[in-house]
């Protein structure tokens, strides 16, 4: 690899308002170099990413490419000298060709009027034949996998002349499989000279794909190193700025498996299956324990406790609740046996907008709180306010609209919903996702703390492996639809667990 | 793998199977619906709602609603025909043609540049013109029918290319019209698979905002598809004064909906970036073929509507029931985000 500099950015600032965004940051990017950007939110990348392809003017400081510099970037001239931004959403066309989503971005500029279908073709066919020749050329891009439409993304960008890629967050939608194919991908495109900044929060996959890590907190630059020479512990420092002391695990009595007689167990789950989700699921739940079950997107997990809350209907499978043998034939009959669910898509389906916080709250009780089907406002008033007090949520009142909520108060008032609620088992579908550092470790205290205090049974579904490993008491590692292996807390290490989630797909 | 194409095919397919089924089992009840005769009389029928049909689909392609094309046809028709007649000309249909397409190409963009320039939907602007029009037809040229023809358009309801001569309906034949609609056809068609900006329109439709992000003027294409709109239309007003033999200022005046609902019936989507010449004609025809057979059943007058109404929400389940996967689950964050825009 030679190292002739593509890119580089000296000293640049940006403040919005009273913000400041970047405070003076330094780098530069090899050519054919990989380098992963990660920082919290609010640390600057999404400035940065905006400055480099001239959605936003630096405040002050200088852009070098390939030595000529700039002191703001146009999104013209961003894309001229080969800067291209790979957003979440892919920026395609769903009911355009593959072929015509990677042409017409090209012939738009090059301010043609009419279309060369034979020509869109063939240069489309060539420049995927550069990343995977296995898509078609006349699919429809709706009908395409994220990672397949991702792909598409790649391609366009790379017709269009992409000498430097910008991937923000590229691997959220991404089974582990999916995300080895743009591994691939980014490093085919490494042995072709194009540089790719890798902008993510997974700081094992940074470790793994990319050359040199930069890391940004508070608007600068507080590591720039070979990935090598890094290990994550210290990445995670740098990022947060301490140490994020992982949750009390003292004072803690768990009751051993196996000692415990079959009533004792709050749940018990019984060759559970649902093909082709999962299969065989046999696990138990005691009072007042965090099982975690952890896997690669796609492993089962989400189907296996979608049907524990009832919206999915298994195959066959026992399901037994404090011992009795129940039904699950909907969402009613879960919340009848004391489930409790928190989704995954906090946004879409944990909150409701334009409501405030007392009323997100008693949203599960509300029927408690009525009376001849009129609700009482000041019942569920002071409900909102008991529960902003008991789970420290950060709201200026309970009648403030939940959307004004940072993402980790929003998550505290959907735990306080069930928690009204009164359930004897509540499932946490990926709690932090999306969540800073700081209120994910808030969050995880207020896990531990149901479970000792209130004794609920809690389920934690996470591909979050340092979360897992803290916070659960046991955890089931999920593979294809199947528990394959079982730890207790402290018996495994995260890098160990890492290896082990991706050894097995990785080989097929 | 499903490709535009082949959707696209497989919605026109579905409606070309159901215009011949539909057709075998009138013929079966009554086999003088089987003739030439009853085609080119349902063409002859169906031509001006194909031709409007044509000029929304560009508009419904890039996710826009228009509801005026109706009264911008009476309105360019019957300016036409007044300027025409004061000036005593007394030629063909030609003239007649271009004058009313110009008039209706002009209404659409005026109504382009206000939506485009406000920044407003289509849709609620439309509205507005769509009751301007025709009140400019009653209230500034005339309130009155008119049946007043130029030499050179009496008798052109039966200028045939082909004339048949039928037991049921008498004389009849495939009208001259049926080129002018060919040739729009293939106009649009090349319009829209081999301009950049007729895929822009698609593009447009299919996701806005990467639209503007990769370079298209978005309101420049919005305002070509509306001008392109009131030219079918004012050529469209035009053939149907004529097979009418007279011009009314209240021209298709309620028929805006079964035009747009023959449009999506052809693939289609009112959300946008979908939509085909050959599906629109198809839609129309089926609308004209279901309401003739109708007639031809003998189903009452009073009851054609329910019956109608009762086919297009069974057509519509079952494309939908078509479409949708096979299990259920609840959407999940990352990739139901995509999806769902």
């Amino acid at each position: 690899m030679q190292s002739v500099e593509f890119l580089r950015v000296e000293n640049i600032h940006k403040r919005f308002g009273g913000v400041i965004a970047l405070n003076g940051v330094s780098f530069e990017v090899n050519k054919g170099e990989i380098v992963g950007l990660v920082g919290e939110n609010g640390s600057g990348k999404s400035t940065m990413i905006k400055i480099l392809s001239g959605v936003h003017e630096p405040d002050k400081g200088n852009i070098y490419i390939e030595g000529r510099l700039y002191k703001r970037l146009t999104p013209i001239e961003s894309i001229k000298e080969g800067i291209h931004v790979i957003y979440q959403d892919f920026s395609l066309f769903p009911n355009l060709t593959v072929a015509e989503n990677i042409a017409l971005p090209v012939f738009i500029h090059e301010g043609r009027k009419f279309v060369d279908w034979r020509e869109a073709y063939k240069v489309a066919e060539e420049t995927l034949y550069r990343i995977n020749p296995n898509i078609h050329l006349n699919a429809e891009v709706g009908t395409l996998s994220a990672s397949e439409r991702q792909m598409v993304a790649i391609a366009a960008a790379l017709f269009h002349g992409a000498r430097f890629i910008i991937m923000d967050e590229p691997t959220t939608a991404l089974t582990r499989r999916e995300v080895e194919a743009l591994f691939q991908i980014i490093r085919q495109l490494k042995g072709q000279g194009v540089s790719v900044l890798f902008v993510s929060h997974k700081l094992q996959e940074v470790k793994e794909i990319a050359d040199r890590v930069i890391i940004f907190r508070d608007g600068r630059k507080v590591l720039d190193q070979v990935v090598g020479e890094v290990d994550i512990r210290t990445m995670e420092i740098h990022m947060t700025g301490r140490e994020i002391s992982t949750s009390e695990k003292d004072g803690r009595s768990i009751q051993k498996l196996g000692e415990a007689s079959a009533e004792s167990f709050l749940l018990r789950v019984r060759s559970l299956t649902l093909l082709p989700h999962f299969q065989d699921i046999s696990f138990d739940l005691s009072y007042g324990e965090v099982l975690g079950i952890t896997g690669l997107v796609g492993a089962g997990q989400r189907e296996l406790v979608l049907t524990l809350f009832g919206v999915l209907k298994p195959q066959g499978g026992q399901i037994f609740i404090e011992g009795r043998k129940v039904q699950l034939r909907d969402v009613q009959d879960a919340l009848r046996v004391g489930m409790g669910y928190l989704p995954e898509d906090r946004v879409n389906e944990g909150i409701f907008v334009g409501q405030s916080v007392a009323n997100n709250v008693a949203v599960t009780v509300i029927t408690r709180l009525s009376r001849l089907g009129i609700i009482k406002s000041s019942k569920v008033q002071s409900l909102g306010e008991k529960y902003i007090r008991e789970l420290n949520i950060k709201t200026p009142s309970a009648r403030s609209p939940i959307e004004t909520l940072s993402g980790g108060n929003q998550q505290r008032v959907v735990i306080a919903k069930w928690i009204a609620y009164g359930p004897k088992i509540l499932i946490l579908n990926g709690p932090t996702v999306g969540i800073d550092v700081a209120s994910k470790a808030e969050i995880h205290r207020l896990i531990r703390r149901l479970a000792s205090e209130n004794k609920l049974g809690i389920i934690l579904i996470s591909d979050d492996i340092p979360e897992v490993l803290s916070v659960c008491d046991r955890v089931l590692l999920m593979k294809k639809g199947r528990v394959v292996a079982e730890y207790e807390h402290g018996e495994i290490s995260e890098e160990a667990l890492y290896l082990k989630m991706i050894e097995e797909v990785s080989g097929v | 793998m499903k490709s535009t194409r082949t959707f696209q095919m497989s919605q026109e397919f579905v409606v070309a199977i159901l215009l011949v089924s539909i057709c075998a089992i009138v013929g079966i009840f009554s086999p003088s619906f089987i003739s030439f005769a009853t085609l080119f009389e349902m063409i002859r029928g169906s031509l001006a709602f194909a031709i409007m049909g044509l000029g929304v689909l560009p508009v419904l392609i890039a996710g826009e609603v228009d509801l005026s094309f109706c009264s911008v046809a009476a309105f360019s028709a019957f300016a036409t025909h007044h300027i025409l007649l004061r000036l005593g000309y007394q030629g063909g249909i030609g003239v007649y043609l271009i004058l009313s397409g110009l008039i209706g190409s002009l209404s659409g963009l005026i109504m382009g540049v206000i939506a485009t320039r406000f920044k407003l939907p289509v849709f609620p602007v439309s509205l507005g013109f769509w009751m301007f029009w025709y009140g400019i037809n009653l209230f500034v040229i005339s309130p009155v029918i008119n049946f007043t023809l130029p030499q050179g358009l009496v008798g052109y309801y039966s200028r045939y290319i082909v004339t048949v001569r039928d037991p049921v309906i008498g004389i009849s034949g495939l009208h001259e019209a049926t080129i002018y609609l060919l040739v729009l056809a293939f106009l649009m068609w090349m319009f829209l698979k081999y301009t950049m900006t007729g895929r822009g329109l698609y593009a447009v439709g299919g996701n806005r905002e990467v639209a503007l992000r990769i370079g298209y003027d978005v309101g420049r294409i919005i305002r070509i598809a509306l001008t392109l709109n009131g030219a079918f239309a004012g050529i469209a007003g035009v053939i149907q004064g004529s097979f009418y033999r007279y011009f009314s200022p209240t021209l298709f005046r309620g028929q805006e909906l079964s035009v747009l609902t023959a449009v999506v019936i052809g693939g289609a989507s009112l959300k946008g970036g979908k939509g085909s010449v050959l599906g629109t004609i198809l839609g129309v025809f089926f609308i004209q073929v279901v309401t003739r057979s109708l007639v031809y059943l003998g189903v009452k007058g009073e009851y054609q509507q329910f019956v109608l109404g009762l086919m297009l929400i069974m057509f519509f389940v079952a494309s939908s029931v078509k479409g949708k996967p096979r299990t259920k689950l609840i959407t999940k964050s990352g990739s139901g985000a995509q999806s769902g825009r």
